[in-house]
């Protein structure tokens, strides 16, 4: 965390750690701080403006937004995470099998991942809702299935350039055992790249499940994601402004903070910026 | 004594970022038709120090000192510019990297041409131009020079290559040629090659060289004079024969010890303690005090600065050693 | 001690397959013979280009062989099961040009010092691992207290010193070293030399000592090979060779050094 602190140099880039450490803060912590239910529907209070009982106003159907949107970081942060977390061990055990079996089945597995990469999330995630239902389940396993070439493909550039260093040689003059040369030479030297990638790629999901939840194949009201928040905010803009702003002002900053971070760890980590083309 | 064609006095050059010094008082001059060799260590600061001189270098500039070409002083104001506007003229320069100084999608012989249009301003007519090139060619050895004028720079080995650059060089005719690491990248017989061909230019046309190396045995054997840099600072202008046979400052002759050249034997061979100085290193003595085998404590303290045109050996030696001349 | 010559080439031939248009003819070797004796340090003389680290990769076995054959003590390495072939990398060491590609970054030097230790001395306890790295530390001529840093932290030679380190921490019989002063500073060149003399003068090493330093591989050696485009044009003791060359591109090559 402290070494974090000091490698940002710029207003924005501490503005941006403040804000990230705030939205995790509130993944965790969120729900307890909630005033009220965020799923509890009060017609009687609907469409009022934000006031000291509800500090972010309420929607629609008279639900507070303020707790909604401390519910919704969590669903958001942690459907991010779930995806994230597949995409990130599964893409990597790909890529990194890949660049040390090298070869016609390497060949085979990236011709794979771009075809894979062919396939717009959004279609799929179509498919994955018709088949399961439209809801946030449908959306993570669409993102999981869209994004892991991804990292294949970046975990297999990265290793394949570490392998080719002499370090790498030296470890197998000395015999070093493939397991060992995985876990001592090639993740911790992939790691800085990695995690740079890891850190674009919070915003970028989030945001895509947030979409996806928008357009109606995601997260279903009244669940209180944050994109399913500003779809159904969406026909009250007129006279209840904040149900829109609110949510996509949280996805607006925890994006953009989680850019600025990533961006940041890429300069400070990775010197010389190797990394995937888009 | 000749009026030097080339010299330079108290330079010292900073970097543009913090204003760093990297190389501080710098001086010396070199005569026309003179092979003047400089040596030092990475970190020296002798590229550093040339690209400087000659404009080449964006990070860095001149923040002391005076440098005279031909008569002329350059100027204060837009100094890198001018330095710059007399290289591809009078003053020829081959870098480190045969490889990248060639433009690889345009014929060999029309890089010369275009150098050589550059170099007079005017056109000399095209046939004749041509003809040039291709005598430019010849002279530096590419065998079938007109079928060289017309082939591209990756149909050529890096010798021939670093051959073309010094053509394209040489065509302008420069009164001194520039020569920063020139054969770092070949195999010592194409080595040997490229560096007699600038040595014999020197001596046919009254052409002088700057040749820069951090091989000072390459150096001992090729060139009359050379400055030796070290921790950016210039510690000793000597005779090229004087090294290995009479005193010459402490650094080289340390530098002159390490190096396993023909004559030596093990026993020869005297490694000098401790890592080398990078230029820059701010402090106010002799840089090389800290690994040097007579250092006394003044010369951690101040150092001679070594400066002008005076003539033959010259040593910044604190002790006095080296400076008997 | 057996009467075999430690490492013994016979015929080896290596060519590089054609990748789409590139050939890399350069680097393949053709009925290479070397034989080299046990205490002998054997130079390998060469151009870039010539093959000669190719021949280092084939003798530590990074590299395969297309022809001929490669008897390491007496035994073919080509019949080498499993855990004879582990065996020999705690017998053969290789010490490379580069010393800031050759160590793990994300090692510490201990770490990096010991890997070998761990892998072929399992019995060893961790003390005695931990001396025995101090113990080479010195040797090679580092402070006791660098073991904790990571190779970023120090400079060209000193590195140079940790990959010999390194690869002494195994006892290997056989010590490959392929240019490892090329890539250093002048001044540190000699200090790495005078390591390797004070190494060949201490330990009971058999040396193949890789360069392109004609003047390097008479100091130090006892015998050497020339190569020039992948094969050996002249071999014979270093002083006789490098002195009075009977081959025309070895006498080329010495009339060319400065």
């Amino acid at each position: 965390m402290r070494t974090l602190w000091t490698y940002a140099r710029t207003n924005v880039e501490r503005t941006a750690l403040i804000l990230a450490a705030i939205v995790i803060l509130l993944a965790i912590f969120g729900a307890w701080l909630a005033p009220f239910d965020p799923t509890q529907i009060d017609f009687r209070a609907r469409l009022q403006a934000p006031s000291w009982e509800h500090l972010l106003g309420t929607d629609g159907s008279g639900r507070d937004v303020l707790s909604r949107l401390l519910h919704g970081a969590q669903i958001t942060i942690l459907s991010t995470l779930a995806v994230l977390s597949v995409v990130v061990v599964f893409g990597c055990a790909v890529g990194m099998f890949s660049a040390f079996v090298g070869g016609p089945i390497d060949n085979m597995l990236m011709r794979l991942a771009d075809v894979w990469l062919g396939f717009p999330p959004l279609i799929l995630a179509l498919g994955f809702a018709s088949a399961l239902g439209a809801s946030l389940e449908a959306a993570i396993w669409a993102l999981i299935f869209s994004w892991w070439p991804n990292y294949a493909r970046l975990t297999r550039m990265v290793t394949v350039d570490i392998l080719s260093r002499k370090f790498i040689a030296s470890a197998d003059a000395l015999g070093v055992p493939t397991h060992a040369k995985v876990t001592r030479y090639v993740i911790p030297n992939a790691f800085d790249v990695l995690i740079v990638q890891v850190t674009l790629d919070i915003s970028a999901i989030m945001l895509a499940i947030s979409g996806l939840s928008f357009i109606g194949v995601g997260a279903q009201i009244p669940m209180p994601e944050w994109g399913a928040m500003i779809a159904d905010g969406r026909s009250y803009v007129a006279n209840g402004w904040w149900i829109v702003l609110a949510p996509g002002l949280m996805i607006f900053l925890t994006a953009f903070s989680f850019n600025v971070i990533g961006d940041m760890l890429r300069r400070e980590l990775d010197p010389t910026s190797r990394r995937r083309q888009p | 004594m000749t009026e030097a064609l080339f010299a330079m006095d108290d330079v010292t050059v900073a970097l543009r970022s913090n204003g760093r010094k990297m190389v501080t008082g710098v001086g010396l001059s070199v005569k026309p038709g003179e092979a003047f060799g400089v040596v030092g260590e990475s970190g020296s600061g002798k590229t550093l120090l040339t690209r400087t001189v000659f404009g080449l270098q964006d990070d860095a500039e001149l923040v002391s000192g005076r440098v005279r070409f031909d008569g002329q002083l350059l100027p204060e104001q837009g100094y890198a510019r001018a330095a710059r506007k007399l290289l591809g003229g009078r003053i020829g320069f081959v870098p480190q990297d045969p490889f990248s100084s060639l433009n690889p999608t345009m014929r060999v012989g029309k890089q010369i041409t275009e150098a050589l249009y550059l170099a007079r301003g005017m056109p000399m007519g095209a046939q004749r131009t041509k003809a040039r090139a291709i005598e430019v060619l010849g002279e530096v050895g590419i065998p079938e020079p007109e079928l060289a004028f017309n082939q591209f720079p990756d149909q050529f080995s890096g010798g021939m290559r670093q051959r073309i650059v010094f053509a394209i060089a040489l065509a302008q005719e420069p009164k001194l040629l520039i020569a920063d690491e020139p054969t770092t990248a070949l195999d010592a017989i194409t080595q040997r090659r490229v560096i007699e061909l600038m040595l014999g230019r020197c001596r046919s046309h009254g052409m002088a060289l700057i040749l820069i190396s951090h091989n000072l045995e390459l150096l001992r054997q090729s060139v009359d004079r050379i400055a030796v840099l070290y921790g950016g600072q210039l510690h000793n202008i000597t005779h090229a024969d004087d090294i290995g046979s009479r005193t010459v400052h402490p650094y080289t002759e340390a530098l002159f010890e390490c190096i396993p050249s023909k004559e030596k034997t093990l026993a020869d061979i005297r490694a000098i303690p401790g890592e080398p100085v990078g230029a820059g290193f701010g402090t106010k003595g002799c840089a090389f005090a800290s690994r040097c085998r007579y250092a006394e404590p003044i010369c951690r303290e101040t150092q001679l600065p070594l400066n002008g045109d005076q003539p033959g050996r010259f040593s910044a030696c604190l002790l006095g050693r080296g400076a008997d001349a | 001690m057996s009467g075999h010559p430690i490492v013994s080439l016979k015929g080896v031939a290596k060519t590089f397959g054609k990748r789409l248009l590139v050939q890399n003819r350069s680097f393949a070797l053709s009925d290479i013979d070397i034989t080299v004796g046990r205490g002998e340090v054997v130079g390998i003389l060469g151009e870039s280009g010539s093959g000669k680290s190719t021949v280092a990769n084939i003798v530590t076995r990074l590299t395969g062989f297309d022809a001929g054959t490669y008897l390491f003590d007496g035994a073919d390495v080509s019949a080498f099961d499993k855990k004879e072939g582990f065996r020999f990398k705690s017998r053969v060491q290789i010490v490379f040009q580069d010393p800031y590609g050759s160590l793990n970054p994300r090692a510490t030097v201990a770490a990096s010092i010991m890997e070998g230790l761990v892998l072929h001395r399992p019995e060893m306890d961790k003390a005695t691992r931990r001396a025995r790295v101090a113990q080479l530390l010195d040797e090679v001529g580092l402070p006791a207290d660098c073991g904790d840093r990571y190779p970023h932290e120090f400079s060209g030679g000193q590195r140079q010193r940790i990959a010999i380190a390194r690869a002494l921490a195994v006892e290997p019989e056989l010590l490959v070293l392929d240019e490892p002063l090329s890539s250093l500073d002048v001044s540190i060149q000699a200090q790495v030399l005078e390591l390797f003399v004070k190494l060949i003068g201490e330990r009971d090493l058999t040396i193949i000592f890789i360069s392109h330093d004609v003047n390097v591989v008479r100091l130090i050696c006892d015998r050497v090979y020339v190569m020039h485009q992948g094969r050996i044009v002249e071999e014979g003791s270093a002083e006789d060779v490098l002195t009075h060359p009977r081959n025309a591109y070895t006498e080329r090559l010495l009339a060319a050094v400065y």
